[in-house]
């Protein structure tokens, strides 16, 4: 048996939609049990549904074989699993944002900088050689710059609306984030075929929604 | 400071565990002896320099450091090979070859690779082969670990992957990246990465034949098919004579019935700076984690001023024990039978004591009631 994690929230739909257009399907009952570990119908597959930044956690120990995660967290975690394969889902983006953009180079001294990501952030300002406060926050970033907490941010961003609402302006993109399929190092040897039939199936289904 | 605290990733032995771990220990170098593997203890406390050119710098870095009294930098050993490849090229130098080396010791690290291997000193079981090259080597050492997974009871458990650091590297040669840009593509492989890959692939100005090989690299992995794809598609003599090499070695499992063991994993790309040729890692169902790795190390020994060839691995005591642990309750292994001695009258007591001591039974001492 294969158990995959799964980040509860904004991935969750996605993923177990495209889970079962790969053939994995979970039975609407036990979606909509408030169950943490449920298995789907064929009996092959355990799912379980923890936060995001604890699906690298279960992997890397290999609890879980499998998991579906935002690069976002696997890049903040630095979380060490086999990343073989990008989902497409939810697709983001991890933006330096600030109400004047040009406070990032202004600000000489030292740039104070809101996130929740805050290792993805030192280490973004770092390679530029821009020294920063890193502030980290849990929620609600975008606050912070209007409230003078911070004079950037360093966030998820999907359609943009709350950053505008915010009155928060893209300063630059530091990478792309989508869904992506983890694999536990040792898993990934030692079910190779289970993992590798898995892999298959979900890339099959990702290959015909991008030729579609 | 609160005394009852330990610091993180130590831990207490005891008990059934702790013998547990005895008995592991025991078994392997017992087959070490079997393959004629001598013993060797190396300084527990040994020149932060030493592991510094032994380890490479990135490794080196995580051990614990302090300083002798002549400002020396120190260090507490994060490995037991940067110690015996500098025996072997000093002390050892004239002794006929190939030596063979094995120990059973504990080694300190301030950081793990990964969030899961918590411990922070951990026993590692481990041998090398120096002063022999080639397949026969290699497969000496392979068969070795194997030898000693089957014999401590994980015959059903385990797979060790193999790889040759070449293959990689011919590709390398061929595009002459700057040393980041190597750094990178090698991490990308290394976690199989591939989206990422074709982005990075993408925006260099690289021959199709080798972007291609370089990409379909994070996927090989399995077992003889793998290595004939990789020889269809690589075009590089250096990594062809590398695969060629990894063949004839999958050729000789094969026939000896043991495939069922190994795996080939082109993509196995993490110790590129330490191996020189054949690299490989052990894992066990039930550890998320590698719980040993080896590989040949032809260059190391070279720092200490006489190159030659060399080969070993290691396997975490710590890691073997707590798989096994867990099956520890099943086992149930035989208790012997403890004579109970009542220290009622001393001198009558005791010479009971030492007269069944003689006779190698197990006592146990109760104090008067």
């Amino acid at each position: 048996m294969i158990t995959i994690a799964i980040s509860k929230g904004r991935m969750q739909d996605d993923a177990t939609t495209l889970l079962a257009e790969a053939g994995v399907s979970l039975s609407p009952a036990a979606l909509a049990s408030r169950k943490l570990a449920i298995e789907d119908e064929s009996g092959e597959y355990r799912f379980i549904f923890v936060k995001p930044a604890d699906v690298p956690v279960y992997v890397e120990h290999g609890i879980a074989d499998c998991g579906i995660v935002g690069r976002d967290v696997l890049l903040e975690t630095e979380a060490d699993v086999l990343l073989p394969l990008d989902l497409g889902i939810a697709r983001c983006q991890i933006v330096v944002a600030a109400m004047d953009p040009k406070v990032i180079t202004r600000a000489f001294g030292m740039l104070r900088v809101a996130t929740k990501y805050s290792r993805i952030a030192s280490a973004h300002f770092g390679q530029r050689g821009i020294p920063v406060e890193i502030i980290p926050l849990s929620g609600s970033v975008e606050l912070a710059p209007a409230l003078g907490l911070s004079d950037a941010i360093v966030d998820l961003v999907e359609t943009g609306r709350t950053l505008k609402e915010n009155g928060l302006k893209i300063v630059e993109v530091i990478t792309e984030s989508t869904g992506r399929l983890v694999v536990n190092r040792a898993s990934y040897q030692l079910k190779a075929n289970e993992i590798s039939r898995l892999t298959q199936s979900l890339s099959r289904v990702i290959e015909g929604a991008n030729v579609a | 400071m609160l005394l009852s605290k330990l610091p993180p990733g130590m831990r207490y032995y005891l008990g059934a565990e702790a013998r547990l771990r005895r008995s592991v220990e025991d078994t392997a170098m017992s087959v070490f002896q079997g393959w004629s593997y001598e013993e060797i203890l190396t300084p527990s406390v040994d020149y932060y320099a030493l592991f510094e050119q032994g380890m490479g710098t990135s490794e080196a870095q995580s051990s614990f450091r302090f300083t002798d009294n002549d400002g020396q930098l120190l260090s507490l050993r994060p490995d037991v090979t940067s110690s015996v490849a500098r025996v072997a090229a000093t002390l050892l130098a004239e002794r006929e070859r190939p030596l063979r080396l094995c120990y059973a010791a504990s080694v300190f690290r301030q950081q793990q690779q990964s969030h899961a291997e918590w411990r922070r000193e951990n026993t590692q079981l481990g041998c090398e082969l120096i002063g022999a090259s080639g397949n026969s080597a290699d497969l000496e050492v392979l068969l070795l670990a194997a030898e000693i997974l089957q014999r401590i009871g994980l015959g059903e458990k385990f797979c060790i992957t193999i790889n040759d650091v070449g293959i990689f590297n011919g590709l390398l040669n061929q595009l002459k990246p700057t040393a980041a840009a190597r750094e990178t593509l090698r991490s990308l492989i290394d976690t199989r990465d591939i989206a990422q890959l074709q982005c990075f692939l993408d925006g260099q100005s690289i021959a199709a034949s080798t972007k291609d090989a370089l990409a379909r690299l994070a996927r090989f992995t399995g077992k003889r098919d793998v290595l004939e794809s990789a020889r269809e598609i690589i075009d590089s003599p250096v990594s062809i004579a590398a695969i060629d090499k990894l063949s004839r070695l999958w050729q000789v499992i094969e026939s000896l019935g043991m495939e069922n063991y190994f795996e080939v994993d082109l993509a196995d790309v993490s110790g590129l700076d330490y191996y020189t040729g054949l690299s490989f890692k052990v894992f066990v169902r039930g550890v998320g984690y590698r719980v040993g790795r080896g590989g040949r190390y032809d260059d190391l020994t070279a720092n200490f001023g006489n190159a030659e060839s060399a080969v070993g691995f290691v396997l975490s005591l710590d890691s073997l024990v707590e798989v096994l642990g867990r099956d520890v309750s099943t086992n149930g292994t035989s208790e012997p039978k403890i004579y109970s001695i009542e220290t009622s009258e001393l001198s009558g007591s005791f010479s009971e004591a030492v007269e069944r001591r003689a006779n190698n039974e197990q006592i146990r001492i109760e104090p008067k009631q």
